[in-house]
């Protein structure tokens, strides 16, 4: 099972390609303190399903487990998974199966 | 090759649409409750029930690593139940809904995911004249399709951006499972209300799709198109 450091590589290098395909300046050089979606967060809905999309997807190709990452948790957490790279992060940790 | 997904190919239109695009030069993913009743080097079939999310996420994630990306998706998997609303118990209610609404909506989201690096992506849902018509006995099974228009038309706008085009095709009755069992006189009411009195045939619903599927079709999104003249 892949630990906190390679899922943040993977969040991280799933976000520098987003940020290319939708040139995105201020995620181009992203760190895990980014801010991704809602305040000061560069990316649109659109931009954010693409990643969500992504880093499922990449997280199948690299270690082999299937993550959904918009499941209900998310959709009714209090601060929003997705707010941040390091955000991110924990939800995927939180998600992978045991 | 570019890869198409069929739902509900074990029989009727679905298989008649497996076979039609297998014979066009597509991959073919289909799925069923059952086992494949076709066999060709270029068809996969997926042992699933097209309301079981698991599942449907796993055959998403097999056709990811395998074929990369998906071109098409077919949602043609449906069923219905003529009864008497007042005669109608809330588990059919229940396994309509499943089937029809949720079903289409998984295979929507999960295959638009494969489909966002085509630039080209194509579903085609499939609703039914029996909700233009309001026809009696057909209140769960033409509500359910009424939500799979809706959903169509948001998800046109929602995946516009990803340049996928969700349309939907609403056949008259055809010669299938489907309507075995439809006494022949409603069977005749029902084609009267149609401009074109004569039951619908596969290949009228091939020729829709076809037209959906066209690359000239990219700018066609959100519409719902009904067979025999029923508006």
């Amino acid at each position: 099972m892949p630990d906190r450091h390679a899922i943040e590589a993977l969040i991280l290098d799933a976000v520098r390609l987003l940020a290319e395909d939708f040139e995105l300046n201020a995620l181009k050089s992203p760190t895990t303190h980014s801010p991704l979606y809602g305040e000061g967060g560069a990316l649109d809905s659109m931009a954010l399903v693409n990643l969500i999309a992504d880093v499922e997807d990449a997280l199948t190709e690299k270690f082999g487990v299937s993550v959904t990452l918009a499941d209900e948790k998310a959709m009714s957490a209090r601060h929003s998974p997705y707010r941040s790279v390091a955000a991110l992060v924990d939800a995927v940790i939180e998600r992978m199966p045991s | 090759m570019k890869t198409i997904v069929i739902t509900g190919t074990r029989k009727g239109i679905g298989q008649a649409l497996a076979q039609h695009y297998l014979g066009e030069g597509w991959r073919v993913a289909g799925c069923s409750r059952g086992e494949a009743s076709i066999k060709h080097v270029n068809y996969r079939h997926f042992e699933l029930d097209v309301s079981d999310e698991n599942a449907v996420v796993a055959m998403a994630r097999t056709l990811h690593s395998d074929y990369g990306q998906v071109e098409a998706l077919l949602n043609n998997a449906g069923i219905a139940s003529m009864n008497h609303a007042l005669l109608t118990p809330a588990s059919t209610v229940n396994r309509i809904l499943q089937t029809n609404v949720l079903g289409t909506f998984l295979f929507c989201r999960e295959m638009a995911k494969l489909m966002r690096r085509t630039k080209t992506g194509r579903i085609v849902n499939f609703t039914t004249v029996a909700h233009p018509l309001n026809l009696e006995g057909e209140a769960i099974y033409a509500a359910s399709k009424a939500a799979v228009e809706s959903l169509t038309r948001i998800l046109a706008r929602e995946l516009a951006e990803l340049r996928i085009t969700v349309n939907a095709i609403g056949p008259t009755p055809i010669e299938t499972d489907l309507i075995r069992g439809v006494p022949q006189a409603k069977m005749d009411a029902l084609i009267a209300r149609q401009a074109i009195q004569r039951l619908g045939e596969v290949r009228d619903v091939i020729n829709a799709v076809d037209f959906y599927l066209r690359e000239e079709s990219n700018f066609i999104t959100g519409q719902v198109l009904y067979l025999g003249g029923v508006c």
